[in-house]
């Protein structure tokens, strides 16, 4: 059975991804030339390279078309229903880190925590003639959190697929759930994170899909170690 | 394939239900999405079957008959008191049972007084099932939010506590979260020292106009979200609030009430002991509740088949009063759910004030049970 890696197929995230598996002794090579979207791994023959968009390898992971994938833990958790029944997170790797936030406009000075934002939904609707709108393209993340974590129920998703930050000012959206690295953008856009708003601290991961046939297949096993070993 | 057939048992509710003074409507299996999510938020959105049409608006198959049916009856600027029955296809994402079942139930707009409609509404729901269910026995809970909303008043915590409170009922985890924060004291951290000079000032004018200017400053526009004024008027109640932590008795009154589990029979015994014991005036709570009680009895609903339980309740803002579920006694299937929104109807933009109360009938439950009895 031959084992398929989807890696990202450009950027910063093929990169870091391409040396982690060098260095743990999986040399990535094109097939035919730089630009294909083949690829093997010297000396592991029964190991393929899919290079697919970052967005396309949580979904080929979720329905099986690849075995492992090089994604953000992000993208994963938004893009599958239950994902802990369809994937293991087979390692950590360290970079392409980012938290998925919920940050309100600074001069909210009343909202710090998720149970103020409860309280400012809960009497949105009475003061605006609307529900409270969030901006995000983490329509799952944010129900999780929400709904399941912290009982707000009255909130409407305001799909926002770029820019999402710019969204409160513009009078787009409220507030927004959105991914942020160093938190410069936020700022830029005057808003701030709730104390209690980090949904997610997400990194790029190796993802296994949990197939059956996976079961007792020695390379499986043996890639998972390899990169294990490096990090 | 599953079969989807109407359930043969749906001409004996439909028979049932005209002997109940209620009149058939049926609605679009196609509808708009936005009410529905409007009113139960953005969770109900993975539950649906969501789509669009051409110019890009939102619509679902019918995921319940509550909306639509008032929705209908705001459209038709129909006189009230009025009561509506249905019995239909729903369609929900569901983790168990099918994605597309009957749902049969009645609405009853606008009658002034709450517990006889209440007790009717029950009455109505338990003898429905009687007849299609022959020598079941049934388990009916009730809850009541307008009891809790008088607890929690009496108690006389702060408006901002009984707000956050009201809006947990019904979800213990929750709950109980939210009173074990409430125990502690909680300050408000991060201000800037300007703001705190305003606020410690009482400057309500000076931080409204500080407000202003930064929004002014940041390119926000004022008048798109919350206001200045909002934000202040929030801010200062939470400054008040943040030195004060719910006393020990309080708390204690508080578990206690929501404890409560007893047959109707002697809840509103049970409930004006709570009453004196914890000292807290709740007359015109109890006098509804009672009321009630007094109405289900005279409905010839049998009270020792009825719960109270005081923690029992849904989390959505338009419910006010009565919730309630049936079951076979020893199931856990709810056959029936239904509940008391006064404010449902507003929301969904009708002029006048219209209380409501309604149940619905989960057919593919009741033929479950069915089966069982054969």
């Amino acid at each position: 059975m031959t084992i398929t890696i989807g890696l990202p197929s450009k950027g910063r995230m093929k990169d870091d991804a391409s040396a982690i598996f060098e260095r743990a002794g999986m040399k990535i090579t094109s097939v035919g030339n730089d630009r294909s979207y083949r690829g093997r791994v010297e000396g592991w023959d029964d190991v393929e390279i899919a290079f697919l968009s970052a967005s396309e390898i949580s979904r080929e992971i979720g329905n099986g078309t690849v075995d492992f994938g090089v994604t953000g833990e992000d993208l994963i958790r938004e893009g599958l229903a239950e994902a802990d029944k369809r994937v293991e997170i087979a390692a950590r790797l360290g970079f392409g880190n980012a938290d998925v936030i919920v940050a309100v406009p600074d001069i909210w000075l009343d909202v710090e925590t998720m149970a103020d934002l409860g309280d400012v939904a809960a009497e949105f609707r009475a003061r605006h003639g609307r529900r409270l709108a969030i901006a995000t393209k983490y329509w799952r993340l944010t129900q999780q959190h929400f709904s399941g974590s912290h009982g707000i129920q009255l909130y409407r998703i305001v799909e926002s697929l770029g820019a999402t930050e710019g969204a409160p000012a513009a009078g787009q959206a409220d507030i927004i759930v959105d991914i942020t690295t160093t938190g410069s953008t936020l700022k830029a856009n005057h808003l701030k994170v709730l104390s209690d708003g980090v949904i997610l601290r997400s990194e790029a991961c190796l993802v296994r899909a949990r197939k059956p046939e996976h079961e007792g297949n020695p390379t499986v096993g043996r890639i998972i170690e390899a990169v294990r070993s490096v990090l | 394939m599953p079969l989807t057939d109407m359930p043969d048992f749906a001409g004996i509710i439909l028979d049932d239900f005209a002997t109940r003074n209620a009149m058939r409507v049926d609605t679009p299996v196609i509808l708009a999405a936005e009410p529905f999510l409007d009113m139960a938020g953005e969770d109900l959105r993975r539950r649906i079957f969501l789509t669009e049409n051409e110019r890009g608006e939102s619509l679902c198959l019918r995921p319940e008959f509550t909306i639509p049916v008032c929705l209908r009856h705001i459209e038709t600027a129909t006189g009230t008191p009025k009561r509506y029955s249905y019995l239909g296809q729903v369609f929900r994402q569901r983790r168990e049972g099918a994605n597309e079942f009957y749902q049969a139930g009645i609405e009853d707009l606008g009658e002034k007084d709450a517990a006889s409609a209440d007790a009717r509404i029950v009455a109505d729901a338990l003898g429905c099932l009687q007849n299609v269910l022959p020598g079941k026995a049934f388990a009916v809970t009730i809850g009541d939010q307008a009891v809790f909303e008088a607890v929690v008043a009496a108690l006389g915590l702060p408006a901002g506590w009984q707000r956050r409170l009201v809006r947990a009922f019904g979800q213990t985890d929750l709950l109980e979260a939210m009173i074990a924060r409430l125990a502690k004291a909680q300050p408000v951290a991060g201000l800037s020292p300007e703001v705190e000079l305003l606020l410690e000032a009482g400057d309500e004018a000076g931080l409204v106009a500080h407000l202003t200017n930064e929004m002014d400053r940041t390119g926000y526009l004022t008048n798109a979200s919350r206001s200045p004024e909002e934000i202040v008027r929030r801010l200062k109640e939470k400054r008040h609030l943040a030195g004060v932590s719910l006393d020990a008795t309080k708390l204690d009154a508080l578990k206690e009430f929501l404890s409560i589990n007893v047959s109707l029979r002697y809840a509103p015994g049970v409930l004006a002991d709570f009453a004196k014991s914890a000292n807290l005036p709740l007359a015109k709570a109890i006098e509804g509740f009672d009321a009630r009680v007094a109405a289900l009895g005279k409905a010839g609903a049998s009270l020792a088949d009825i719960t109270w339980r005081a923690a029992f309740g849904r989390p959505l803002d338009y419910y006010t009063g009565l919730v309630f579920e049936i079951t076979v006694r020893g199931g856990h299937d709810v056959l029936v759910g239904g509940g008391r929104y006064d404010r449902m109807l507003t929301l969904l933009g009708a002029k006048d004030h219209i209380p409501a109360v309604g149940f619905s009938m989960w057919l593919d439950r009741i033929e479950k049970s069915l089966e069982a009895l054969r």
